[in-house]
């Protein structure tokens, strides 16, 4: 219907729109990629290439999601692989897509082990018209076993020196997607830096183990009564992705694609604001679909046209001088909690929520018998602490609201 | 989430619509179905799936807008749609627990950009040749859109000094707040669509030979049938279409304490339940069918029965009796039908001993409306309503085209809007045929 220019400019390449499809099942070939662009993505990581002679031997089944009442999805856990798919078939398809689509951004995502493995296999993705390279030192499960994946991004010397290697190999921008399995993700971005890449991507999956089956005792996914921790992704993980992209924006200064638990345009905005340039999805596109990108570049669009902002760029790290250390934070500012009694259904689960998890500060009014409303809760100020808890459980939209408290001069 | 109480007279009540993230939780039931099956359910081709997933996703403005395109009376349909034989009916939800609430989210859609100006879509290259739309009703201003949007200079004339059909003078206020047409007919008018109310005594053939190069017959069925009974020229005996249009208007007739409807579709009980409003205190519908054999809406059924409406099913009229000029009763007897499946009055086989008798202030007749005008060399059947060619809508005469009730006999408003997007393309196919002079300038407008 209209066609906003939501183009950006990232680590010097120019992508129609920030949304790009992250690297996993859904870039695993070009038949898929295409669709993709025709659905209206901005660009694509290739789902993660080895050289010929690595070996990848996929379990099955290597999915599983995490249900949590009504929804059957909140995070999904995967133990697959890299692409099992053969290096030649799969460059020679990157080449036939770099010809049909032009505007689009064709990363290729690419893992390997010793230093001249690492040049070969930069330069053959070169040779075949990535656009960006992205090497994975992230997969949680399976490579680091084999001295790879995590194994290199949980380590700053290795990261180093691996992302030396390929800057020195490549001639188009190098991201370098970090594993979200460390404690401080800041040292080794650092390194990154060091090394020359363009930018950094994260978060790959965060390491976890879905759940037992409690007939078997098999973990979950149950390949043959046994399974091993895997890679956690969905909407579960986006405050943790948020963290991880906010702290290298802020901290290390390296241009940086969000990735994790992207699902709608709000959850985009998000990570511009985080300091994201671009904005990489996977589980959703998986669960619903390439169309979603429509929901993406629609609400954005419109976003920006009511905030009066020209384009995604004006929106990238505008959040992150507000994210502060706690210290930081002012003491002077207090809120306290305000029920909107026109608003309320009368649950009551503020006053549980309040009464076991805070401060005993909500209760049903005692003196209201037969005025209608005796089950209108009201907060007893003396006694909020301004936590914030009570709001969290509410099932009504703005019916608890923090207000700030006269301040006490 | 309907509220709707009988008996406080009052004439407009609102259907309260969702808030944001009640659509949210009621659009992330939908099953995202591949091929879905509730997209063809929609005669006017709303593509539900994609915006039911809009709102999923937060995209509020976009679904509104993707509804908007397919269907300009996006407010109204979600109001009026008998969506749960339409989209709804076909919803694999359903197979699970209850299918998605498809009309309520088309309301939300609807009112997310209600009072703004909603954003006007792109209008090709202005085009010089003239198209009259006759009658602004769902049919008139679907097809003025959509022609329009492909270039066409639009005049809309319409009889009344009111547009908007039976939008703005039929459908009774309780179920239809006057805004919703008025702003979606203001879309139209944005758009370039020239409505002329005031204009009903214009024939295609005329406006052809005046220099339209399409003529568009949309003028609904406005001429009211009456039964012919003994009492119907009797102080207190109306035709529904006469009472909603007054209430329409904002009237409030008196119609008296006891009040009779007969008839047994959507106007019928629009004209019962709107009589409770009035300050009835008994309403008695009386229709030849049974319960099931009704054609109003279930849903409509039940609202009226559930707001103390009685029913006389399987019933024909027999006399209106009055005293002093006055109705005071009305006389009526059980039947049978003689062929099963053939609900129309000569059918009906009269059951002695079934005769009953209901007091009376005032007598509403409801049993339908037929076409109150005939066109120069456009053919009609034996009803009068207008042949349409049901591809392209066009009649028997070249460039004239008709769409909605008078053609179909009385249907539906989302019907009515899909036969006029039909008939715009069908005249644009025509226009194109006879030779394209889109000039670029058009007359300005
Ligand atoms: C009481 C009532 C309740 C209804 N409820 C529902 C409902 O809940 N859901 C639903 O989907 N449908 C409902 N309908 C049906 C729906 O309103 C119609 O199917 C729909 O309005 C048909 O649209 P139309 O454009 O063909 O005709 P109309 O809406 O009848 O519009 C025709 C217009 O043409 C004008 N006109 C007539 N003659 C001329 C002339 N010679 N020149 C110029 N203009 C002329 C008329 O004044 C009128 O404005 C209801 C109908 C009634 C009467
Ligand atoms: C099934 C599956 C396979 C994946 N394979 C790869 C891979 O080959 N290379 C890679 O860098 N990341 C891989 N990922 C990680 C994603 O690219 C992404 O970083 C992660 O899923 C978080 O994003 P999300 O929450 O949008 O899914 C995979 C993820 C999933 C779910
Ligand atoms: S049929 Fe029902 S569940 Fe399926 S896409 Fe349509 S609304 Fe959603």
């Amino acid at each position: 219907m209209r066609k906003p220019d939501l183009s950006i400019e990232f680590c010097g390449v120019r992508f129609p729109n920030p949304f790009v499809l992250a690297a996993a099942p859904p870039t695993d070939s070009a038949e898929m990629i295409a669709r993709g662009f025709d659905a209206g993505w901005g660009g694509a990581v290739v789902k993660t290439l080895g050289l010929e002679h690595v070996e990848v031997n996929l379990v099955s089944p290597m999915m599983a999601g995490l249900a949590y009442e009504d929804k059957n999805l909140i995070g999904l856990e995967n133990i697959d692989l890299i692409s099992n798919r053969h290096l030649p078939e799969v460059l020679q398809e990157v080449s036939e897509l770099k010809k049909r689509y032009q505007e689009q951004v064709l990363i290729v995502s690419m893992m390997a082990g010793t230093e001249d493995e690492w040049k070969e296999i930069t330069r053959r993705v070169q040779e075949a018209g990535a656009d960006m390279i992205e090497c994975s030192f992230s997969c949680p499960h399976g490579m680091p076993e084999r001295g790879m994946g995590s194994a290199v991004g949980q380590d700053a010397a290795l990261t180093y020196e691996r992302a030396k290697w390929v800057v020195e190999a490549a001639s188009v921008p190098v991201l370098i997607k970090l594993t979200p399995n460390v404690t401080d993700i800041r040292p080794i971005a650092q390194k990154v830096k060091e090394a020359g890449a363009a930018g950094i991507t994260c978060i790959n999956t965060l390491k976890g183990l879905l759940g037992f089956d409690l007939d078997t005792f098999a973990p979950i996914p149950d390949v043959g009564g046994k399974s091993t921790a895997g890679g956690y992704s969905g909407p579960a993980i986006k405050p943790i992705a948020l963290r991880f992209v906010s702290d290298v924006a802020k901290d290390v200064g390296i241009p940086v694609a969000g990735v994790g638990g992207v699902v709608t345009w709000r959850d985009a905005a998000e990570f511009l604001l985080a300091g994201a340039g671009i904005v990489q999805v996977c589980t959703a596109v998986m669960r619903y679909g390439y169309d979603i990108v429509e929901e993406l570049i629609e609400g954005l669009g419109y976003y920006l046209e009511e905030k009066g902002l020209g384009t995604p760029a004006d929106l990238v790290g505008r959040g992150l001088p507000n994210v502060v250390s706690h210290e930081a934070l002012s003491r002077d500012y207090k809120v306290v909690a305000s029920i909107d009694g026109d608003l309320c259904v009368g649950c009551g689960a503020c006053i549980v929520a309040c009464r076991d998890g805070g401060h005993q500060a909500i209760e049903f009014p005692e003196d209201a018998a037969g005025t209608g409303n005796e089950r209108i809760p009201g907060v007893d100020e003396e006694k909020c602490i301004g936590c914030g808890f009570c709001r969290t459980v509410c099932p009504v939209t703005g019916c608890i609201l923090m207000k700030e408290r006269e301040s006490e001069a | 989430m309907s509220d709707r109480t009988a008996g406080s007279g009052a004439l407009v009540e609102f259907d309260r619509t969702y808030a944001p993230h009640e659509a949210v939780l009621e659009a992330s039931r939908c099953l995202m179905c591949e091929d879905p099956p509730c997209n063809r359910g929609c005669p006017a081709g709303v593509d539900a799936r994609r915006f039911i997933r809009k709102i999923r996703f937060g995209n509020f403005l976009g679904a509104s807008r993707l509804v908007r395109e397919a269907n300009l009376l996006v407010g109204v349909c979600g109001r009026l749609c008998p969506q749960e034989i339409l989209c709804m009916e076909h919803c694999t939800r359903a197979e699970l627990d209850t299918p998605i609430d498809i009309a309520g989210l088309q309301r939300f859609a609807g009112d997310v950009e209600l009072g703004t100006l909603a954003p006007l879509p792109e209008v090709a290259d202005e085009r010089s040749q003239r198209v009259a739309v006759l009658g602004s009703g769902p049919g008139g201003l679907a097809a003025a859109v959509e022609l329009r949007k492909a270039g066409y200079q639009v005049d809309v004339l319409e009889r009344s000094g009111t547009p908007g059909g039976l939008l703005t003078r039929g459908v009774p206020p309780f179920r239809l707040e006057r805004s919703f047409a008025e702003s979606e007919l203001e879309y139209a008018k944005r758009l370039g669509a020239n409505v002329l109310p005031g204009r009903g005594d214009e024939d295609p053939a005329r406006l052809l030979r005046s220099g339209y190069d399409a003529v568009l017959v949309a003028v609904g069925l406005w001429k009211p049938y009456t039964i012919g009974l003994p009492g119907e020229d009797l102080e207190g005996v109306h035709v529904a279409g006469d009472i909603l249009a007054v209430v329409a208007d904002g009237g409030r007739p008196d119609l008296g304490r006891r009040v009779v409807v007969i008839g047994g579709g959507n106007v019928a009980i629009d004209a019962a339940t709107t009589a409770l409003r009035l300050g009835a205190e008994r309403v008695d519908l009386c229709c030849l069918e049974s319960h099931d054999e009704m054609p109003a809406f279930r849903s409509e059924i039940e609202t009226a029965q559930a707001e103390g409406v009685e029913f006389h099913t399987r019933t024909i009229p027999v006399a209106i009796t009055g005293e002093g000029g006055k109705v005071v009763g009305y006389e009526g007897i059980g039947i049978r039908w003689k062929e099963p499946g053939l609900l129309v009055p000569s059918n009906a086989e009269r059951i002695p001993g079934t005769e009953f008798r209901l007091g009376a202030d005032a007598v509403i007749e409801a049993i339908g409306q037929g076409v109150a005008d005939r066109y120069e060399g456009v053919e009609t059947d034996e009803r009068g309503l207008v042949a349409a060619e049901p591809e392209t809508m066009a009649t028997s005469r070249a460039g004239v085209f008709a769409c909605g009730d008078v053609t179909s006999g009385g249907a539906t408003v989302v019907q009515a809007v899909a036969e006029g997007k039909r008939a715009a393309e069908g005249i644009d196919r025509y226009l194109r045929s006879l030779g394209d002079s889109a000039s670029g300038g058009g007359d300005g407008r």
